[in-house]
């Protein structure tokens, strides 16, 4: 078996004609945060289900901390599992981070993707000048901080005890739940790559149509973050705010995000 | 143990100098004595004392529990002379990864389309490795007669039972996973029923099968049906119920059961509900029943409001009269069957060898109006007595029954009502000679302390007590402290009490009387109380249970937490304020904990803002589980989110769980990250941890719930069986 395939817990469902989706997972959680989504889908299109590095389910051991220490290590790992796969083109669904991710791949190779679903995308989570994108630096700082004191808990043999509810911002609260569920040392790289990511000056080089979804009320991604992605990405983009609340509509919400979902899949941006 | 102890005892000079006098028995001797010997740890003392002893224990060890994985090169290519010969008690259904297709003809759950090493895909190599692990078991274990077996399909069972055909006895078959859909009806008993001969005893109280599986299996195989004597048809909790055809089927299939254990479908508003008839043709078709326990399924919507039952209390009598050996009975209804006092006379009556007795949801069990005993006092010969939902026992109906039923040594009150701790001390006080265990809970005039107090006559003499945690706020703490200045109020109770025993009248207004007991009676600590089981709402503290009257408890060894509730309608704890495991450390020799958080319900990767989510309510839980240092036995079923089917360990309650060090043995009742797992090898004593998700339906590793799969199971099993362990 490849080595690709069991360490991403690689999964392929479905043996629809319509094409293949590739669903990529948000930090913290693993992919049956699809769990949804996937019957809808499992009909019509080949369905490629895996776990992003450091997410629960896989080893711990296969965690590279300077591979993964900007978000290309990530995207290295995706365009591994499509070639793998022997993918041609693609349709890829991808939750919070994971969405930067395919549009970091689709970069460099936009040959493989056919459209870019994006939800619950930022480009940059910490503000700017001129640019909101909903966490300021003390509130991260506090968040590193947490994630510092499990770690060194956790290397002295202490129970690590903060957790995504310590944090005095909602904001910061409701991103980074799923991120303490991750263990202590991969948690505080991940967070750190997440925080200092930057991609706004990547977006115009993404040429491959995107489909930008995300909740009314996401804390983590205020629906000004939406509107930026959607000007300055380089390709056709379109923009849908879902009356959902929460950064995983796709769990808290199934009724009201599936069927969007299904929409955006399904169809194309009429130019 | 003590044999062994006896005999070295006199001669320890000798045992210094290298040989023991045990050795110079003859061999069928040392057998004889070891095969006396049944607690796990002392069997492995004596085996690693030296080879001889070694050799003699393995051929005296009568029950195992497997562990492990035998699929592993370790024990497949076990030499030749492993055997245990006198080994009759087998169980299997816990070996690892728990809850996998064991022996079974399917392929490993993992349904990419590749394999790893561990995974077999091509039906011959899946065989043959069946074939060679079932001879391997068989070789080590010629005698087994008693199988526990944990059994995802019946290929399970087909693979396993043709070497133990002629001796099996008893089976137990485990499965909280979905049925196989594409099986036939009563294919899951096939196996058995086909071939096993000898099989007395089926055990299903854990197997996850549909009731119209039963009904078929037993029906087209009579002489094995007939053969059988002991039948438990839990259905892991999961099934309505067999309804009166059905339930007619299976006596009339088993004439010769003197057990069986089944969830009937009482409910009267169905038209085939089991009602009187169907008791009575059960009584007739199965006239040998000694142990017979029927209940309901499912709560009603309001338990308010209970409608009554198809069960009348003259079915009642004909039915006991046609049981007249029963020992061991429980019908535990949802439904409310009235007056039921004669039909407990008649049980009394027709029934002579009654010991063991639950009752639920019946009414008028003893009104004790007289100075004579009726209704349930009558049953002189109980042992054991559980009454669940009665709305008018009263506090002269507990004296009735102290006076009545004499040798009670295990007393339960569920939800009943009127009962106030005034009743409870007479009950305890009459029955202080006999009474060993109680519970209470549920009773809504029966705060904790005040119950705590009630029960001080036998405060020296209890064994094992359950009660539900409920703080009055108008409690003193001081109540254990003896700070009270009621001496007189005291003393005129207990004239009161005197009278009121004579004249067997009691009034309500006594019973609403709040009584202070007086510091004598607090001294005596908990002396013989061995195990504690406690139950708590969500969002409840622990702390106050100490100074509410358990403070000295010095061998209680075994404790059982429930909690039960909404965690999301909770409201926030005070920051730093938490459970208060901590105060358990007071008792000096708590030694295994049950710490069921099941029931607690919230969120679990997503919350709406403000709220708390579960990995907070697990930090409020278990912090301060590690000044518990005595602790070496812990089984932990984590909260659940019921729209995410979630039941998994968080950050927090890993890393508290952790700092345990002395934890031997770890259940989770639930899943968790396999990076999560690594945690726990750092507890230097752990040495037995399994994550068994025992609830219905278990999770499938194939579908969309992935956090444990097999490889990383088996992975952190090697890791922590390759320690080295100290003791």
């Amino acid at each position: 078996m490849g080595i690709v395939e069991e360490a991403h817990n690689l999964r392929v469902v479905g043996e629809g004609k319509r094409g293949v989706i590739v669903l990529a997972h948000g930090f913290g959680t693993d992919q049956s945060v699809w769990k949804h989504l996937v019957p809808h889908l499992v009909a019509d299109y080949r369905v490629v289900l895996f776990d992003t590095m450091g997410a629960g389910p896989t080893n711990p051991d296969y965690f590279d901390f300077t591979r993964y220490a900007t978000l290309e290590g990530y995207a290295f790992d995706l365009l591994a599992i499509l070639q793998e796969l022997g993918v041609s083109s693609c349709i890829y669904v991808g939750h919070s981070v994971s969405a930067v991710i395919g549009a970091l791949a689709s970069i460099s190779r936009p040959d493989l993707f056919s459209k870019l679903v994006l939800l619950s995308a930022s480009p940059r989570y910490l503000n700017d000048v001129d640019y909101y994108g909903g966490f300021e630096q003390e509130e991260l700082d506090e968040l590193f901080e947490a994630m510092g004191s499990n770690y060194k808990a956790w290397c002295s043999g202490f129970a690590p005890l903060c957790i995504g509810g310590d944090m005095e911002s909602v904001a910061v609260q409701e991103f980074s739940r799923t991120l303490f569920n991750i263990r202590p040392d991969i948690a505080l790289s991940v967070a750190q790559t997440i925080f200092q990511s930057d991609v706004r000056s990547l977006l115009p080089l993404v040429t491959v149509p995107c489909h930008i979804v995300q909740s009314t009320k996401d804390l983590a991604v205020p629906v000004v973050v939406s509107e930026y992605l959607h000007k300055h990405l380089g390709g056709d983009s379109i923009v849908e705010v879902m009356p959902s609340e929460g950064h995983l509509p796709q769990l808290s919400s199934p009724d009201i995000v599936i069927p969007v979902l299904l929409r955006h899949i399904q169809r194309d941006i009429a130019v | 143990m003590a044999d062994d102890d006896d005999v070295d005892e006199p001669v320890a000079e000798k045992a210094a100098a290298g040989g023991s006098p045990i050795l110079d028995l003859p061999e069928s001797l040392v057998l004889h004595i070891l095969s006396f010997l049944t607690d796990a740890r002392s069997r492995h003392r004596v085996a690693l004392a030296c080879t001889r002893l070694h050799a003699a224990e393995r051929a005296t060890r009568a029950e195992l529990s497997l562990r492990g994985d035998p699929r592993s090169p370790g024990f497949l290519f076990l030499a030749p002379h492993f055997c245990f010969p006198a080994l009759e008690r087998l169980d299997l259904s816990l070996v690892s990864p728990w809850g996998h297709p064991f022996l079974s003809s399917a392929p490993a759950a993992g349904a990419s389309s590749s394999s790893s090493a561990q995974h077999l895909n091509n039906p011959e190599a899946i065989f043959e490795q069946n074939e060679f692990i079932a001879g391997r078991l068989a070789h080590c274990f010629p005698a087994v007669s008693s199988l526990a077996v944990y059994c995802r399909d019946p290929s399970t069972l087909t693979n396993l039972t043709p070497y133990w055909r002629g001796s099996l006895r008893s089976v137990k078959l485990v499965r909280w996973h979905q049925r196989p859909l594409n099986l036939p009806d009563g294919a899951d008993l096939e196996p058995l029923l086909q071939t096993c001969t000898a099989l007395r005893s089926l055990d299903l109280s854990e197997f996850y099968c549909w009731v119209e599986d039963i009904v078929m299996a037993l029906t087209a195989h009579p002489a094995a049906a007939a053969a059988l004597t002991e039948l438990d048809l839990g259905l892991a909790g999961a099934t309505n119920g067999f309804n009166s055809p059905q339930l007619g089927a299976i006596a009339g299939s088993c004439p010769n059961l003197s057990k069986l254990v089944a969830p009937c479908l009482f409910n009267p508003r169905f038209p085939d509900s089991v009602g009187d008839d169907a008791l009575l043709s059960l009584a007739t078709s199965c006239p040998q029943l000694t142990v017979l326990r029927l209940s309901e399924p499912f709560e009603p919507a309001s338990t308010s409001q209970r409608e009554e039952a198809a069960i009348t209390v003259a079915g009642l009598v004909a039915f006991f009269a046609a049981l007249p050996r029963l020992e061991d009975f429980t019908m535990d209804l949802q439904y409310n069957v009235l007056e039921a006092a004669p039909a407990m006379e008649a049980l009394a009556r027709r029934c002579p060898r009654i010991k063991f007795l639950t009752l639920g949801s019946f009414q008028g069990l003893c009104k004790a109006s007289w100075l004579h005993l009726d209704g349930i006092a009558v049953c002189g010969g109980l042992e054991s007595l559980c009454v669940k939902n009665c709305q008018d026992l009263t506090d002269a109906s507990l004296a009735a029954i102290g006076r009545g039923c004499g040798r009670l040594a295990k007393f339960a009150i569920h939800g009943c009502d009127v009962v106030t701790s005034v009743g409870i001390r007479r009950l305890a006080a009459a029955l202080r000679p006999t009474l060993k265990e109680v519970s209470v809970l549920h009773c809504r005039l029966l705060h904790t302390a005040e119950c705590l107090t009630a029960l001080s006559p036998i405060r020296d003499r209890i064994e094992s007590l359950e009660i539900n945690c409920v703080w009055n706020a108008e409690q003193p703490c001081g109540v254990a402290n003896g700070t009270t200045e009621c001496n007189p109020e005291v003393f005129q109770e207990k004239e009161c009490d005197l009278e009121d025993d004579e004249l067997g009248e009691v009034s309500y207004e006594s019973a609403s009387k709040k009584c202070r007991y007086m510091e004598f009676d607090d001294i005596d600590s908990w002396e013989m109380l061995r195990s504690l089981s406690l139950w708590f709402s969500a969002g409840q503290l622990l702390s106050p249970l100490i100074s509410a009257g358990l403070d000295s408890c010095p061998v209680l060894e075994e404790i059982l937490i429930k909690v039960e509730g909404d965690c999301r309608t909770c409201p926030r704890p005070a920051s730093r304020t938490n459970f208060g495991l901590s105060d358990l450390a007071g008792f000096p020799v708590l030694a295994k904990m049950k710490l069921d958080l099941s029931e607690a319900v919230g969120y679990a990767l997503t919350a709406p803002a403000g709220q708390m989510d579960l990995s907070l309510w697990e930090r409020f839980y278990l912090h301060g589980i590690e000044s518990l240092q005595t602790l070496c036995e812990l089984e932990y079923w984590p909260p659940q989110d019921k729209e995410v089917h979630q039941r998994s360990l968080t950050l927090p309650a890993v890393g508290l769980l952790q700092r345990c060090i002395g934890l031997r043995k770890l259940f989770v009742h639930g899943t968790t990250h396999e990076h999560f797992m690594t945690f726990f090898l750092q507890m230097p004593n752990l040495r037995d941890m399994q994550l068994r998700e025992d609830y219905y339906p278990a999770p499938e590793n194939d579908l969309m719930i992935t956090e444990m799969r097999a490889e990383s199971w088996l992975r952190f099993e090697v890791q922590l069986n390759s320690r080295n362990i100290t003791d």
